[in-house]
């Protein structure tokens, strides 16, 4: 136990200082990968067990002390092909099998040619370096022995037979001045560089073609042990691909879960997690931290559960429970889970990761006016405690399930997450299959942690996923068709607020008012001046108006009629008016902002309908551009095109290859060979989501509880078991605690798939519940420098949302209502009115909700408009929506000082919150008992004594220096004007835009009308609100 | 001084990452207690020598140019109108031009025609440029600059292009090409942002996602310079806070999060915050005095023509420009459009050219005269090209329409094949014919330009190492000097 336990810290010390390198020097990447612990595996000889028969990390149980001895080993870094290193603790006595050195005493330079430094060569050299004859890069032709003996255009020889220190091919791959090959993501292996210079020692030798087939036909079984397993696919383009073999260690995700067979959770009053935790601070010969205090407790557990603070009375009474720390706490959690905020800090979580925004980006970013629906579905999936697996499959085929329900119509808005559209500029093929390669990768990511995009363009480079799973997976979704479809209104849903219908119904009055405008410009005087200023032949256009005024001698003539009748007549068109002749600069641009702000109104007004944001299965129709919400067809089976799903060449839609079936990723399925009979699913044109749904939500599929049970744990801890929750691949980092991981995703099956049962489990743990502090920080760095040993809780930093969320709870001011259309706090005024273009014209500017209860609810429910992020949002790491987002940083940038410190906004709330409290404790003037509310407010805890005073001094100078100040009442704008250069002519032109929400808008409390000495709390307030202590949670 | 104490620390770390390969690669046989000291060693030299991010860095090649000015025609300028005649346009001139297939997008339906240049040419400098006449200023420049004809993109819907040609990705996400530069080559300013956009009033198709870190951290984000209000959102506090008000406010915060820290030993990311609150604090004084114009002799503002229009609003830009330039911004991106005339292109790219020809010329100049041109690599481009032809949109008020097979791109400063065309269109500016060459491969040239090896600027994401080029590309040796 101990001998891996040592690896382990060597292998992360080394792993922190690579991180530390790349840092410094900065070019390499900062976030090195980092391999944990379980993908050290160190095969011992001595443990004589196959290295393919084993599932990383199973080991750790099998040596103990006495059978090794750390201070006597050799050390062996090896260094991946990503660039991490690992350190291999060997035995001078044991080597391990896995990089060779078994068979070293008995193999020729021949043998480690063939096996390994050829094959290297093929993949990684000879494409630039001999393949193609007219581009033989530096003039260095490997394909030969006398080419590496030759060189390249530096003449001199790459390799010295037998001195690999002095052959240049030797130092290119060790990067050493010369750096080949080129890519970070081609660099060979330590143990890829060790075999080259094995060869060369051993002479370098190039046995001829029978030579080779003779020595692998004699030895290849010897190699074989080595090379790693082979894994039964589908099948890749090339049989290479095919029969290619995997190191083992990259292959946890698709094995059975573990289970405790060795009895290891025996103990019935330990919690499982504890159990397994302390076994790895054991080996770190480490202790967790004590159990952190109360008040920080109860702190950590409501923001991590709720996203809000926990109000002083509740912390006190935590504080003052007289029950044992572990049932007051379980009190508290019950509280906190039962709470309907519970639902809206995890659902948040989820729509991270699914991408969740109300506009479409892209040109047109048309508004997604009914998936607010889908982000309330997720809300009460959590606070129902839905069964996951019942969650993943309504989120996939929710409408294949059942059609006659809204909830299921709702919930597959999930494949409508991606940024997605299609305008009249776009290939429409072109348009359709980045849909389909979105929703293929996106299911893939989401529910598989697996990047299937890699596999669009070729065969998995690093996963066992062929092109051909890609595409049989993407046949799935050939028949799901995007539809903005009826589904009348749930008793759960929140239909409040509807009536804020009358501003679009302003906006698109005030547009078609403006069309009219100009169209009536178009005049036949008009384009008689045309003729005139242009010196043109108006006679066929003067032939057409008389005959037009003949037939009705009382009507307008129409120009536009004039203009089609000329062109069916064939006339040059050089003599036929433009189609907006009369116009002028401004009237091209007012034209255009009018049409497209009444087509964008369409998306727009659908919120406040019965609609949903939603998919069908059928044909695909023919649309060359959408340009209004897709109604259901009438029968979606028979108009359209059956779309025949087929491997595309290099990705491309235009180069379909061979067609494939819908199906499922292979691999997992010849894992589980023996438990599960095989998944067939339909190729019908309905039914093929519903039978994807079924595989992925299936007990036996390893890697959707798995994948859940790590998004978990990460949520709560900071940090995840697998350290890519969206790739448990090759290149993902692999579980620091495997067995953690897969009891806990056993469980979340076992307790019915209940996500809920895995919080109170985690919870209730020791290592959810240890403090922040550690009493030996050196020590713990030394033994655990990557800070995954759980022996302390890793404080966080509030989450952009739970920053907004919190100031409001604690001035106050939060509305607590759950759900319903989005809402639309106040934004920084100068970004709220930036003028930003979508598709050759302005988007309308962003107007706040105009009352503050209205405005003031949880920052779930803002609209995200992917082309206009709330700045306040985004410098707090509110993560883009085009990506799915595993995990998101807390990094420590300027602007947010700007938006927390300086920005009117943050002062409004600092303000409230000294109103809050003025009017709670009792008596006039600059109090005590005020302070001590704040800091019980924003903090949950009372002022120590300096702090009061300290505080006490600032109120005053404070509301000295604001008796000097005056503030003026605030002036919204009612109209904003918009400049632009006009895209068809050139000329600028402006034109005003109403702000209508602004003539019923009811500011918050601003300085204007609130006191000095409020507003001198109010700077202490907003200190507070900027504090460490506000923002981080430990 | 800076430079060599920067050198000097690069040469340390060096030094220290071969012995440390050594250690790795060579499978040392020292015993592992041993090897553990010398690790900590390290990391005590280690801690000692943390850097900020966006301390400047040295490149992977050495190159002239140490910043970058990227002048971004958005819109789509048409390659045919301005640097690339096409005289056979004469003749087609309302001929009917036919595209077909599945390629073809709804904006390229109905009837189309070839449609000819209003535009006249002349040969400029002493290497006999193609440049259209309406260039005046610009024509006098030409002998410092590169033309290339021959990039190719893969979109031909504005933001898609657009995300390609700052991203390399076209469909968003990726960071932008200023801020894998900053990552590279770190910024010598540390009281400025790295990476800095001067947008538009209002923001291109795709928005800020055009400058967006991607997965970079976010360091590396540009940061856009407003051209009207407040440069950087709430740079200023509220009306009537002056410094004093916020410096009380600061020591405040100061005291708290000091006794807060004393609680929290061992939490690191307490200090770094503190520290950001007190380079906002310096941010607030360093960028209104940046931005004022006002101590620049009358001669430069007039060269710029700045005070009178067209050209006020992207004069002030292309000033700016230089100006972070010399305070030691890495990367400056300029925006000016829009350039997708479908209509009208006489009026259109007339009056857009009248904009910007004089304050490029100018900025080019500027450069040269303070010897700024050689460190500063100039680069000009739209997201693509437009089209030979015109659907009957407008009638004979001709336009032209989007093109991801053709434009001209043009480059000047350190290390540029100046006084040079390279590449070539067909007859009728359709399509790229000569040195033809996707948009990653002119990433690459870029980024090689200012020393950066894109196989080496990368960043693991999603799974692989990622890059600008996205999977790679090569250098278009023509265009470097």
């Amino acid at each position: 136990m101990c001998g891996t336990g040592f690896a382990s810290v060597s292998y992360r010390i080394a792993e922190k200082m690579s991180r530390d390198y790349a840092r410094r020097l900065s070019l390499s990447p900062s976030s090195s990968r980092r391999d944990k612990f379980c993908s050290t595996d160190p095969h011992f000889n001595l443990l004589k067990t196959s290295t393919m028969e084993r599932y990383p990390g199973k080991n750790s149980n099998h040596l103990s002390i006495l059978e090794f001895e750390p201070l006597s080993v050799p050390i062996r870094m090896k260094k991946t092909k990503y660039g991490s290193l690992f350190a291999i603790l060997i035995t001078s006595l044991f080597l391990p099998l896995s990089d060779g050195s078994a068979v070293e005493e008995t193999t020729s330079a021949e043998e480690v040619f063939v096996h390994r430094v050829l094959p290297l060569f093929k993949e990684k050299c000879f494409s630039c370096h001999g393949e193609d004859r007219d581009d033989v890069r530096g003039q260095f032709n490997m394909l030969t022995r006398v080419g590496i003996l030759r060189g390249g255009e530096s003449e001199d020889p790459s390799v010295v037979p037998g001195k690999p220190e002095e052959s240049s091919l030797y130092l290119a791959v060790l990067w050493d001045e010369l750096e080949m090959p080129p890519k970070e993501n081609d660099r060979l292996s330590t143990e890829q560089i060790e075999y080259v210079k094995r060869w060369i020692a051993g002479g370098a030798p190039w046995p001829s073609a029978q030579q080779m087939k003779e020595i692998r036909r004699k030895t290849s079984n010897k190699w074989k042990v080595d090379d790693g397993v082979s894994v039964r696919t589908s099948g890749g383009l090339s049989a290479e691909w095919t029969n290619r073999l995997y190191d083992p260690k990259n292959l946890w995700a698709y094995q059975p879960l573990w289970r405790d067979e060795g009895k290891v959770l025996r103990s019935v009053d330990e919690n499982p997690i504890d159990t397994l935790i302390e076994q790895r601070l054991d080996e770190l010969r480490l202790v967790g931290a004590p159990r952190a205090d109360r008040r920080l407790l109860i702190r950590r557990a409501t923001f991590d559960l709720t996203g809000l603070p926990p109000s002083p009375t509740e912390v006190e009474a935590f504080v003052s429970d007289a029950d044992s720390d572990q049932r007051s706490f379980e009190t508290v959690l019950e509280r906190l889970l039962a709470s309907p905020h519970y639902g809206e800090q995890w659902g948040r979580h989820w729509l991270d990761v699914v991408r969740y925004a109300d506009s479409s980006g892209f040109a047109n970013d048309y508004e997604r006016g009914n998936a607010w629906r889908y982000r309330d579905y997720v809300v009460r999936a959590f606070n129902s405690d839905k069964p996951y697996d019942q969650f993943v499959r309504e989120q996939i085929a929710g409408d294949e399930l059942a059609a006659a329900d809204p909830e299921m119509l709702i919930a597959v808005g999930f494949l409508r997450m991606g940024p997605w559209e299609l305008t009249g500029m776009e290939v429409a093929k072109i348009a359709r299959q980045r849909f389909l390669d979105d929703v293929t990768d996106a299911v893939g990511q989401v529910f598989l942690g697996h990047m299937l995009q890699c596999a669009r363009c070729h065969d998995h480079k690093f996963d066992p996923i062929p092109t051909r799973d890609y595409y049989s997976m993407q046949a799935v979704f050939a028949t799901t068709q995007l539809t903005e479809r009826a589904a009348p209104f749930l008793d759960v849903e929140n239909t409040a607020g509807f009536d804020e219908k009358k501003y679009l119904q302003q906006r698109n009055q005030f547009y078609n008012r403006a069309l009219q405008e100009v169209n009536s410009k178009r005049t036949v005087e008009a384009a008689r001046k045309w003729y005139a200023d242009n010196d043109k032949d108006a006679t066929s256009f003067e032939e057409v108006v008389a005959e037009l005024k003949t037939k009705r001698p009382n009507a307008k003539v129409n120009v536009s009629n004039v203009r089609n009748i000329m062109a069916k007549r064939k006339v040059d068109p050089a003599l036929i008016p433009p189609r907006h002749v009369g116009f002028e600069p401004v009237d091209f641009g007012m034209e255009r902002v009018a049409r497209k702000g009444v087509e964008r109104l369409k998306w727009r007004l659908d919120r406040y309908e019965p609609i949903a944001c939603s998919v069908y299965s059928g044909l695909t129709p023919m649309i060359n551009s959408v340009k209004a919400p897709q109604r259901l067809p009438a029968n979606p089976l028979k108009n359209g095109e059956l779309e025949k799903t087929a491997i595309l060449g290099g990705g491309d839609p235009f180069s379909p290859k061979e067609p494939v079936p819908p199906a499922i990723l292979s691999v997992v399925e010849s894992a589980l060979e023996a438990t599960q009979s095989a998944v067939e699913l339909t190729s019908e044109i309905v039914g093929r989501r519903k039978g994807l749904a079924d595989w992925i939500a299936s007990e036996d599929n390893p890697l959707t509880a798995r994948v859940m049970a790590n998004r978990i744990w990460q949520w709560h801890f900071g940090q995840a078991l697998a350290g890519n929750p969206n790739n448990f691949g090759t290149t993902g980092e692999k579980p620091t605690h495997p067995e953690l991981l897969d009891f806990l995703a056993g469980r979340l099956i076992a307790s019915g798939w209940s996500v809920k049962a895995l919080h109170r489990l985690i919870m209730t743990s020791d290592a959810y519940t240890r403090s922040s502090e550690y009493s030996e920080p050196n020590l713990l760095a030394e033994r655990d420098p990557l800070g995954i040993s759980y022996a302390q809780f890793l404080p966080r930093r509030l989450e952009a949302e739970e920053i907004r969320d919190a100031m409001l709870a604690v001035s106050g001011e939060l509305i607590a209502t759950l759900g319903g259309i989005p809402i639309r706090p106040e934004m920084n005024l100068e970004a709220a009115l930036q003028p930003r273009m979508v598709m050759g014209t302005f988007a309308e500017a962003w107007q706040p909700s105009p009352l503050p209860e209205q405005r003031h609810r949880r920052s779930l429910y803002a609209l995200r408009i992917r082309g206009h992020r709330d700045p306040f949002f985004e410098v707090f790491n509110a993560p883009s929506p085009d990506l799915s987002c595993e995990a998101r940083d807390a990094s420590t940038v300027t602007p947010q000082v700007f938006a927390m410190f300086n920005s009117e906004i943050t002062f409004d709330r600092a303000l409230a919150f000294a109103h809050r409290v003025a009017g709670q404790v009792p008596g006039e003037g600059l109090s005590e008992a005020a302070i001590d509310q704040v800091f019980r407010l924003a903090f949950g805890r009372v002022p120590e004594d300096h702090e009061m005073r300290v505080c006490l001094q600032h109120w005053k100078t404070m509301t000295a220096r604001h008796e000097k100040l005056n503030f003026d009442p605030p002036n919204y704008p009612k109209e904003v004007l918009r400049n632009a250069v006009e895209e068809n002519t050139g000329e600028k032109f402006s034109f005003v835009e109403p702000l209508e929400v602004y003539a019923d808008f009811v500011p918050d409390l601003k300085p204007s009308n609130a006191s000095p000495e409020l507003r001198g709390l109010a700077e202490v307030c907003l200190v507070l609100l900027n504090s460490n202590e506000f923002i981080y949670v430990y | 001084m800076m430079e060599s104490g920067r050198s000097n620390l690069e040469t340390v770390a060096s030094a220290t990452l071969r012995r440390r390969e050594f250690l790795y690669g060579l499978g040392a046989s020292v015993g592992a207690l041993a090897f553990q000291a010398m690790l900590q060693a390290d990391e005590a030299e280690s801690s000692s020598t943390k850097r900020p991010p966006l301390s400047g860095k040295s490149g992977h090649f050495p190159a002239k140019a140490k910043n970058c000015i990227f002048l971004m025609m958005e819109g789509g300028p048409s390659h045919i109108d301005t640097f690339d005649p096409k005289p056979k346009l004469k003749q087609l001139h309302l001929q009917e031009f036919v595209r077909n297939g599945e390629m073809k997008s709804a904006m390229e339906s109905g009837k189309r025609y070839f449609v000819e240049s209003p535009f006249h040419f002349q040969k400029a400098g002493q290497s006999g440029a193609d440049i259209s006449k309406n260039f005046e200023q610009l024509a006098e420049c030409v002998d410092d600059i590169c033309f290339y004809r021959g990039c190719q993109v893969d979109s031909v819907n504005h933001p898609t292009a657009m995300y390609q040609m700052n991203t390399g990705n076209r469909f968003g996400g990726d960071p932008a090409i200023g801020s894998w530069t900053t990552y590279g080559l770190g910024s010598a300013n540390q009281n400025l942002p790295g990476f800095v956009v001067l947008p538009e009033v209002s923001y291109p198709q795709g928005g800020a996602s055009n400058w967006s870190n991607g997965f970079l951290p976010a360091h590396y984000q540009g940061t856009p310079l407003r051209s009207r209000g407040a440069p950087i959102l709430d740079l200023s506090p509220m009306k009537g806070v002056g410094r004093k008000h916020q410096r009380a406010n600061l020591n405040l915060l100061e005291f708290l999060n000091t006794e807060h820290n004393d609680r929290h030993p061992q939490h690191v990311e307490l200090s770094a915050r503190m520290e950001a609150y007190e380079l906002a604090f310096r941010m607030q004084m360093e960028v209104p005095g940046l931005l004022d114009l006002d101590n620049e002799g009358a001669v430069t503002l007039e060269s710029y023509g700045i005070g009178r229009e067209p050209t006020n609003a992207f004069g002030r830009k292309c000033l700016l420009a230089r100006r972070l330039v010399e305070q030691g911004v890495r990367f400056v991106q300029l925006y000016a459009g829009t350039w997708d005339s479908h209509d009208y292109i006489e009026r259109a790219h007339g009056n857009l050219i009248r904009q910007v020809d004089r304050p490029i010329a100018a900025l080019l100049k500027d450069l040269k005269q303070r010897d700024l041109l050689e460190s500063t690599l100039v680069v000009c481009c739209g997201e693509f090209g437009r089209s030979p032809d015109n659907g009957v949109r407008g009638g004979t008020a001709y336009g032209r329409d989007h093109n991801p097979h053709a434009m001209t791109i043009w480059l000047a400063g350190g290390g540029v094949k100046a006084g040079h065309t390279i590449g070539a269109t067909d007859e009728t500016g359709a399509e790229a014919v000569e040195c033809v060459h996707h948009v990653r491969d002119l990433h690459v040239t870029i980024l090689r330009l200012l020393g950066l090896d894109d196989n080496k600027l990368t960043y693991f994401h999603g799974g692989r190492y990622k890059q600008l080029s996205q999977f790679g590309g090569q250098a278009i040796e023509e265009l470097l000097a």
